[in-house]
């Protein structure tokens, strides 16, 4: 921290650029692609059908299924063969946790609601944009949801909290908290924590996230929104 | 119609408890679970998986044949059953059916009932909330693609149309995407319509 500015040239309150484009895959009934910072993350959704294998099968509602998944080429240091590991499973667990408090399953007894997540680029909050890209992908899947979900981190540089946190900030922050809001209601949906934080730096924390995640609303929206003012029989990424 | 506005999943639709259909109620408000349009109470969303209805007329594909009956594929995560009592005529798998939904239970498995074969055609798959869309009102739009194209289109509730295919069913699949994509716009029959024209002189 110089001057109040962030290693990136951010101020404490400052999320990075975010742009997302929902509608981008042909097969999946619902997809989003998130540019977040320089991460960039596509989100597919299929679903409600049939759920195999049938002993996860629930006579009263959808089972909601998430993969998380890196590509090798993801990262600065390289993450060798993609598919489950310690971490990638962690964060299936949570965003499948985060959203099983948003969509309505009851309405889909016996079958099952898969999220893919692939990152194709890291950058420090992946998960977080993965939360945010999965909630755009469901939406436009026409899943009956509560809420329109986001995240966003909160970290502690040089004694100071900022949010959304790079991946340097990240590295060598003293603490990274990330956070999944439903907007709606304020409820905390997602909550994770490494490294230490007084009560205070965690309440300042939670306040920061909550005024990111009323920006991310906005960014979702107009992704869902393009998506009907611009109607398009072929669906494909925009590149530039 | 006019009136109507995009509303997102945990939107706030009215101030006070009402019953919308993909709507709920929490602390005596109420919002919306879907991307749709909304106008004076009413919720059409604008994307969904297909919610089967005694009633409906879907149309399916024969996936097994057992000895009571067929299993039908009916594009939703839930397997139909047609009964041979209910029918006289007999199906190979792979065979493409219109049929009537007479029951669905709380598990939503259904049963159907007054099965037609369809002859040879297309199967185009599209959103199962687009289909009163295709259909148009009265059929206009179904029939308006007919006269142009030649083709017989039969639209499942499900979402599954299939193209009888003795006329330009290239261009008759063409004007099906076009209203799936256009679905939520004013004015749509007169651009199909427009459209349909401008193809077929060329």
């Amino acid at each position: 921290m110089v001057n109040g500015k962030r290693v990136d040239g951010r101020g404490v309150e400052d999320v990075r650029p975010m742009k997302i484009v929902a509608r981008v895959l042909n097969d999946a009934e619902g997809s989003a692609y998130i540019e977040w910072g320089k991460n960039k993350i596509l989100a597919g959704v299929y679903g409600p059908r049939e759920c195999i294998p049938r002993h996860d099968q629930s006579l009263y509602r959808a089972v909601v299924k998430c993969r998380y998944n890196m590509a090798p080429f993801s990262g600065a240091e390289e993450h060798g063969r993609s598919g489950p590991n310690r971490r990638s499973k962690e964060l299936s667990k949570v965003i499948k946790e985060a959203f099983e408090n948003v969509i309505i399953s009851e309405n889909f007894p016996k079958t099952e609601i898969s999220i893919f997540v692939e990152v194709l680029q890291s950058d420090g909050g992946t998960r977080c944009a993965a939360v945010t890209a999965a909630a755009v992908a469901l939406a436009d899947a026409g899943i009956p949801m509560k809420d329109l979900i986001g995240a966003v981190a909160v970290c502690k540089i040089d004694g100071q909290m900022a949010v959304d946190p790079g991946k340097e900030e990240d590295n060598f922050g003293e603490s990274d908290m990330p956070i999944a809001f439903s907007p709606r209601t304020g409820e905390v949906l997602l909550f994770q924590m490494d490294g230490n934080l007084s009560r205070e730096e965690l309440s300042r924390g939670l306040e920061l996230a909550k005024n990111a995640s009323a920006k991310i609303r906005e960014v979702q929206m107009e992704a869902i929104k393009k998506v009907y003012d611009e109607p398009k029989e072929d669906r494909f990424l925009l590149i530039g | 119609m006019d009136k109507s506005r995009i509303v997102m999943p945990g939107e706030m639709v009215a101030e006070r408890p009402e019953r919308i259909g993909y709507a709920f109620v929490d602390k005596g408000k109420t919002y919306s679970t879907v991307v749709g349009l909304y106008s004076e109470g009413k919720l059409v969303p604008l994307e969904g998986p297909y919610e089967p209805l005694p009633d409906d007329m879907i149309v399916g594909i024969v996936s097994e044949v057992r000895f009571s009956g067929y299993s039908v594929d009916t594009n939703s995560a839930y397997a139909a059953f047609l009964s041979s009592r209910e029918i006289r005529e007999r199906y190979e798998m792979g065979d493409t059916i219109f049929a009537r939904i007479i029951k669905t239970d709380e598990t939503r498995s259904i049963e159907l009932s007054d099965a037609k074969k369809l002859p040879e055609g297309r199967l185009v798959r599209v959103s199962a909330v687009k289909i009163p869309r295709i259909i148009g009102k009265k059929n206009s739009m179904v029939d308006m693609i007919r006269a142009n194209t030649g083709c017989e289109i039969v639209a499942g509730r499900n979402g599954y149309v299939w193209i009888i295919g003795t006329g330009d069913s290239n261009l008759a699949e063409k004007a099906i995407r076009m209203i799936e994509a256009q679905a939520h716009t004013h004015g749509l029959t007169d651009r199909v319509a427009a459209y349909l024209k401008s193809q077929k002189k060329a």
